[in-house]
């Protein structure tokens, strides 16, 4: 006997439809454990916005909670954003472009970085002109 | 050289952080350099004692009021070069060695402390643009706490001073691997009041010795200090560098400072 002799016997066709079949249910799943994933990861952003917001503007039991970008802070910030602000201690206000120089990092990652940073209540941010410029208060 | 800021810190006390300071910044102003020293240990002052024969009127500002905002970088250092008859100019920035001043010190808020930090950044365009200063030296208090951490983020280079005690090497270890290396801040290491037998080591042996130090702290070690009785019994008020430049401890300083310039 050649050899593949025995898969040309077999009918194609149907082994396809089978497959198709298969990889359809396959990536309904999928998409259902996405769906869930992206409800369960919109829930946690909504609890850490919550947590922020409560902290920083003090609406949780009228206590004033004000974030400083303290050296003993900056150790429990992840690197990439306490490189931020530690170029910031150094340029005291600077645009996402300025920062990326000093840290030879990408614009945009710094831009995302300080952002970040703004968001968490560490730094502030202005706009003069059409640029934005990050600081410590 | 020109600007360049170097915190001396240590991970413990009694390494000997004021004796490397004070004669770093004397043997680079006898060279002909302008030096700024700054006592950044508000909990344990010692630069008043030091420069005490070299000041000749009370002090008026101190180094705490420039942090607190009371007052600028230029009044709070005082001049002692004139007195040790140097070829460049030796200020030394005192902190208020006061209880109250000390207690002043302690326990401030996270915002005095971003503050704090902000005053030491803005130091250096101070004191290189407008006071022409070229070599700026930090004396730190020892371990990791805001005084001694907040001078080593805003230096350029530290220089961390331990004894060969298993204490210091594994606090320095500590201090290298969870503060230096997260904040990505260059640190060397020298070794001070290492066993007298080191004076008459041969190199080979001694280069043993800095290449398990540098083995086991990952960083560079730029000097080994034996210990020497007469520097350890001497007058803190006496400065080696001017009183007893042919001193070996001075010898090895000065191999300190060659190797500090190309770094």
């Amino acid at each position: 006997m050649v050899v593949g002799e025995t898969a040309k016997k077999k009918s194609p066709t149907l082994d396809v439809n089978a497959l198709l079949t298969m990889l359809t249910d396959e990536l309904n799943q999928i998409n259902s454990k996405l769906d869930m994933m992206a409800e369960l990861n919109g829930k946690i952003l909504k609890t850490q916005e919550e947590f922020l917001r409560r902290i920083t503007n003090g609406s949780h039991q009228g206590e004033v909670i004000k974030l400083q970008p303290d050296v003993m802070t900056l150790l429990s910030l992840p690197r990439s954003l306490r490189k931020t602000v530690m170029v910031l201690y150094k340029l005291k206000e600077a645009t996402a472009e300025d920062l990326a120089r000093e840290t030879k990092r990408l614009r945009a990652v710094e831009s995302a970085s300080a952002n970040q940073l703004v968001r968490m209540g560490y730094l502030k941010k202005k706009r003069e002109g059409r640029k934005v410029y990050f600081y410590i208060e | 050289m020109k600007g360049k800021v170097i915190a001396i810190h240590s991970s413990r006390g009694g390494t000997g952080k004021t004796l490397i300071a004070t004669n770093l910044a004397a043997t680079y102003a006898s060279k002909g350099l302008n030096v700024a020293l700054l006592d950044l240990d508000f909990r344990a002052p010692s630069l008043l004692t030091v420069f005490s024969k070299g000041i000749r009127r009370p002090v008026k500002h101190w180094l705490n009021d420039f942090i607190n905002g009371r007052g600028t970088i230029e009044q709070a250092l005082v001049d002692v070069s004139e007195k040790y008859n140097l070829r460049g100019r030796l200020f030394a920035g005192l902190a208020n060695p006061g209880i109250e001043a000390i207690r002043n010190m302690m326990g401030r808020s996270r915002a005095w402390e971003v503050a704090a930090v902000k005053k030491l950044f803005s130091l250096r365009s101070t004191l290189s643009n407008d006071m022409g200063i070229d070599c700026c030296i930090f004396d730190t208090s020892p371990g990791i706490q805001y005084s001694s951490i907040n001078a080593v983020i805003s230096s350029d280079l530290s220089v961390i001073v331990t004894t060969l005690d298993s204490l210091d090497i594994e606090g320095v270890q500590k201090i290298l691997a969870e503060f230096y290396d997260d904040f990505e801040k260059r640190a060397v290491v020298l070794m001070n009041k290492v066993f007298p037998e080191t004076r008459i080591w041969s190199n080979g042996r001694e280069k043993e010795l800095i290449n398990q130090m540098e083995a086991a702290l990952k960083h560079p070690v730029i000097g080994v200090i034996p210990c020497y009785c007469d520097v350890l019994q001497a007058d803190r008020a006496s400065l080696l560098a001017i009183e007893k430049p042919d001193h070996p401890f001075l010898r090895n300083l000065q191999e300190v400072v060659e190797k500090l310039e190309h770094i």
